[in-house]
């Protein structure tokens, strides 16, 4: 018994030592690489049936010889200015440029396929690596770790359109660069919604709510996303972003407005955009957010911009108008002051439940004040507690009126008060 | 020339014999005894053993087991330190390298996490075991006690070794560990009446542990020569010493032959002497092959396990994101359970120290010489009863704490999503100062001289008019002080286990000790007891703190 047991033990023992070293051997990059192997020979070897030029022969055989004795071998870019290693070209070798000096090949498919587009030569990639525009996990080897498809690993792969966020981190002038449209798109639609009344980027903006100065390196410990009804491999820093848009953020973040588990906390103060937005709108919105990260980028890799000449105005209620979406006013109070947004439990009018409160809108009230009034107002703000509330044992509302004393004065508050007052409904109150 | 001839003229030249001294094997018992004798590696064992020795069921092979880990985890680990580098930049790229770059080298850090964990369970084993055999009984007290400290050194190895994938389940696994450091009292920063000799944060025990106040780099390097160079010299050093007693005491927990029924107690307390004349077996082959096959089962359950699971690693370690929740490596999960009913200066420090104590002093208390060698259910239930209570406890509340807690620690289900939001527990209260100090004078007061002093066998009647008396208490509570049903059970519950193992089974079994093995037992037993009585309190009535000097974060 206990002698068959010792072979026994040692047979297993060797054959399972023998399967774990099968596997280690036979590694899915392996796969790939022989393929291009294969199939690089397969086509140097047609080029040279059908070549008849002796020279030319001659390089071409050079070649084959060279894929022959090409090992398989774990590829990498070591970047030193990022403290990087991209293995991607283990599997990608056609962008391999020690294997495929060219950068270009006839295959069509991934992982076989040489980089699409001119990319290469403006940003050579032994010096760009794959990972910093790409992302997804530069030292991993098999291809869902490769592409980030796996937890614990934040930063998975950017797909178009959001991949032009990559493009807007290092170059400032992104608005004119013919290959980051999306993030243009965003930004503009950043500036038109009136974000940054209430978002600042770092440090310029309103304070209402987070500063999304590195909104895209938001780790997802710190993000809640049991409203989502998001499955966990689809927990990203992107569709945390996107859902913000696409969804009213209220059913997001829900939060704890009827006080079940202590204080009463408001559901989350943005207003829903996904009625006026396009799913490509929300799209390129959210791939101008992923470019604000504070990853440090060494500065000689920035493209800067000149600065956008300030415009100038000789109507005063034009200058008004133009200080009014420049502060992002208009992400309350609606664009042109003509719908106040949803605050939760905020005072408004015809109100019969919480989430029917509202911020003031302009067109409607501003005419009940006088001119030094509505200076004051813009001056102070009306903070949060001092927001009236529909339901005294409610939460406070999460939105407020933030004190621009420090930030809108002289000549921009006097346009601003008189292009208030140009937009004011001529009703009753005239 | 012929192979036997060509066979004996290798073995005997001079090159052979230099190297093993034995000559060519005749498979004679003097063969044998020079296998063992002659062998570095066996000459621990004895020539011959009695035969009990060999049977599965009395050892299941788990001291052995335990050292083969040892060895495996020696051999994984030094292999891992050719391609680890302990710096907050490379750790963790390291650890991507040994998964997807180093040949086997995903398999050689599986086997070495997998074998760590496997030790762990392995000593806690073998440590039950050689409990429930009465192997710790005179005289390899001593030995006993350098087996528990071996048993606390392979889970600070285990602990050390844990931070240094540098990932985000390290790092706040090792702050909640070393955070209890903090409460240690007087040399702790947040413990009780450290301020009284100028402790603060940057001189703390957790200090000298961390190499400064947060985890971080110094943190890493420290944890890193522990693991490596430090704690593996202090174990093995140790762990020569245990073999060598176990060689010196002549393996004499193995009793010469089973006791006969139970009719012949004599048979259990025979004097163990050499002079029996039982038969003995040789150790080669019977024991070495009983040992290799112990072992072979051991190297492969580790092979498997290695091939089909990954060790975790978790995003790179951020000391600004905590994870909710941040839990301890499991073995320490059952203390962070305690951190609800009890300041950290309790549950962190002064209960893992007085387990470790308590384990030492568990041979010098017990006189009772019965139970050597044999699984002794009835020669010392006391005993028995209350060790498996302690370890029952023990892994009771490492499952709590793994599989029951979910974000801010609160209850899930093994089965609940953790997406569902909990209530916040329910306000607590204190016990005034004067009640408190009282409750605990009387319970230490009664508890330790009231079975001493109650000579009498307790008949089950005084059980029966409790249980009336407890039913009339139990329905005025819940109409006098609208107690729920649930409150009143587990009133019921927490006191009968006071009533079994605070009274009832030390007035029956210890009553007659000395006074100095009386006390300590005592002591231990009514701290054990009173850590369920504590728990009880808190779970149902939210009682917090029994006695609070909150101005020398002295709380109990």
């Amino acid at each position: 018994m206990l002698r068959k047991l010792f072979y026994l033990i040692n047979f297993s023992l060797l054959a399972f030592f023998l399967l774990a070293i099968r596997q280690d051997a036979r590694r899915g990059w392996k796969k790939y690489q022989s393929r291009y192997y294969r199939m690089e020979i397969a086509r140097l070897e047609q080029e040279l049936a059908q070549s008849s030029d002796p020279g030319k022969r001659e390089r071409i055989q050079e070649e084959i010889r060279r894929w022959r004795s090409m090992g398989l071998q774990i590829r990498q870019i070591i970047l030193r200015d990022f403290d990087r290693v991209d293995r991607c070209i283990t599997c990608h070798v056609g962008m391999d440029p020690f294997a495929n000096p060219s950068l270009t090949n006839s295959f069509t498919e991934n992982p076989y396929q040489a980089h699409p587009g001119k990319l290469s030569s403006s940003h050579p990639f032994p010096r760009y690596g794959c990972t910093l525009c790409h992302q997804g996990q530069g030292l991993a080897t098999e291809v869902a770790a490769a592409h980030g498809a796996v937890r614990h690993w934040e930063r998975p792969l950017l797909k178009p359109p959001y991949l032009a966020a990559s493009c807007a981190r290092c170059h400032v002038n992104f608005e004119e660069l013919p290959g980051a449209k999306a993030a243009a798109l965003g930004k503009d639609l950043f500036d038109k919604l009136g974000c940054v009344g209430c978002h600042a980027v770092n440090g310029e903006g309103g304070a209402v709510s987070v500063d999304l100065g590195d909104v895209a390196d938001k780790p997802l410990g710190r993000v809640d996303f049991s409203y989502t009804g998001l499955a966990r491999e689809e927990w990203s820093v992107k569709n945390w972003i996107e859902l913000h848009l696409t969804r009213d953020p209220m059913e997001i973040v829900p939060n704890d407005p009827q006080g079940k588990f202590g204080e009463p906390i408001p559901p989350s103060g943005m207003p829903p955009f996904y009625r006026e937005l396009q799913p490509s709108q929300a799209q390129a919105l959210t791939a101008y957010l992923l470019s604000l990260s504070h990853e440090s980028v060494p500065h000689e890799y920035y493209v800067y911009a000149s600065p956008k000449p300030k415009p100038r105005f000789a109507n005063p209620v034009e200058h008004g108008r133009y200080v009014f979406h420049k502060y992002g006013c208009q992400g309350c109070h609606g664009i042109g002051g003509a719908r106040g947004v949803r605050n939760f439990n905020a005072l408004g009018p015809d109100q019969t439940r919480m989430d029917q409160g509202a911020e003031p809108t302009l067109t409607k009230v501003v005419g009940t004040y006088t001119r030094e009034e509505l200076k004051e107002k813009i001056r102070n703000g009306v903070p949060s507690s001092a927001v009236v509330k529909f339901n005294p044992e409610g939460p406070i509302p999460p939105l407020y009126m933030p004190p621009w004393k420090d930030k809108i004065q002289g000549r921009e508050l006097e346009d601003l008060v008189t292009y208030l007052l140009s937009i004011a409904e001529k009703g009753q109150w005239w | 020339m012929n192979f036997p001839n060509l066979k004996a003229a290798l073995i005997n030249s001079q090159i052979w014999r230099s190297i093993f001294r034995s000559g060519i094997w005749k498979d004679t018992p003097r063969d044998r005894a020079g296998h063992v004798i002659g062998n570095l590696w066996l000459h621990l064992h004895p020539v011959r053993i009695r035969p009990r020795a060999l049977q599965w069921t009395y050892t299941w092979g788990l001291g052995g087991i335990s050292f083969l880990l040892f060895l495996i985890l020696t051999v994984t680990g030094v292999f891992l330190m050719f391609y680890y580098r302990p710096t907050m930049e490379l750790a963790y790229r390291d650890m991507k390298d040994l998964e997807f770059a180093i040949t086997l080298g995903k398999l050689l850090r599986n086997s070495h996490r997998w074998a760590a964990q496997a030790m762990l369970v392995a000593v806690i084993l073998h440590m039950i075991r050689v409990y429930l055999t009465g192997a710790y009984k005179k005289p390899r007290e001593f030995n006993w006690c350098i087996g528990v400290l071996l048993l606390t050194l392979t889970l600070f190895l285990s602990f050390t070794g844990y931070l240094l994938p540098w990932d985000q389940l390290d790092i706040w696994a090792v702050t909640v560990g070393t955070n209890l450091a903090a409460a240690t009292p007087f040399l702790g920063y947040e413990g009780p009446f450290s301020s009284l000799l100028g402790v603060h944060v940057a001189n703390d025990v957790r200090f000298v542990l961390l190499g400064g106040t947060v985890v971080g780099e110094n943190t890493l390097l420290r944890f890193y020569v522990l693991h490596c160079v430090f704690v593996p010299l202090v174990a093995g050093a140790l762990i020569m010493l245990h073999f060598w007693r176990i060689r010196k005491d002549s393996f004499s927990a193995a009793p010469l032959a089973l006791p006969g029924p139970r009719s012949s107690a004599e048979g259990a307390a025979a004097p163990l002497s050499s002079a029996s004349d039982e038969e003995k077996v040789e150790v080669w082959p019977h024991l070495v092959l009983r040992e290799y096959v112990a072992a072979g089962f051991t190297v492969l359950f580790i092979l498997l396990w290695s091939i089909l699971q990954n060790a975790p690693l978790e995003e790179l370690a951020n000391p600004t994101v905590t994870p909710n929740p941040s839990k301890a490596p499991w073995y320490f999960v059952g203390l962070q359970e305690l951190l609800r009913y009890f300041d950290p200066w309790i549950a962190g420090v002064m209960i893992p120290n007085l387990i470790i104590v308590g384990l030492m002093a568990i041979p010098y208390v017990n006189p009772n010489p019965k139970g050597v060698g044999y699984y002794a259910w009835r020669e010392s239930p006391f005993a028995i009863a209350t060790f498996l209570f302690g370890i029952l406890l023990w892994f009771v509340l490492i499952f709590i704490g793994y599989f029951c807690r979910g974000p801010n620690f609160a209850w899930y289900w093994p089965w609940e999503s953790w997406l569902v939001h909990k209530a916040p527990p329910p306000p607590t209260w204190d016990l005034p100062l004067w009640a408190g100090a009282l409750l605990l004078l009387f319970y230490f007061g009664f508890g330790i001289l009231g079975p001493r002093f109650l000579q009498r066998e307790i008949s089950f009647k005084p059980a029966v008019i409790f249980y009336w008396i407890f039913a009339a208490a139990a329905g005025a509570a819940i109409y006098l002080f609208g107690f729920t049903a649930g409150q009143v059970a587990a009133l019921f519950f927490f006191l009968f286990v006071y009533y079994l193992f605070g009274f009832l089974m030390p007035q029956r079994y210890l009553r007659d000790l000395s006074w100095p093995r009386y006390l300590t037992a005592m002591v231990f037993l009514l701290m054990m007891v009173g850590v369920v009585l504590k728990i009880g309190a808190m779970v149902g009535f939210n009682l917090h703190y029994i006695l609070a000097l909150p101005q020398y974060n002295f709380n109990i």
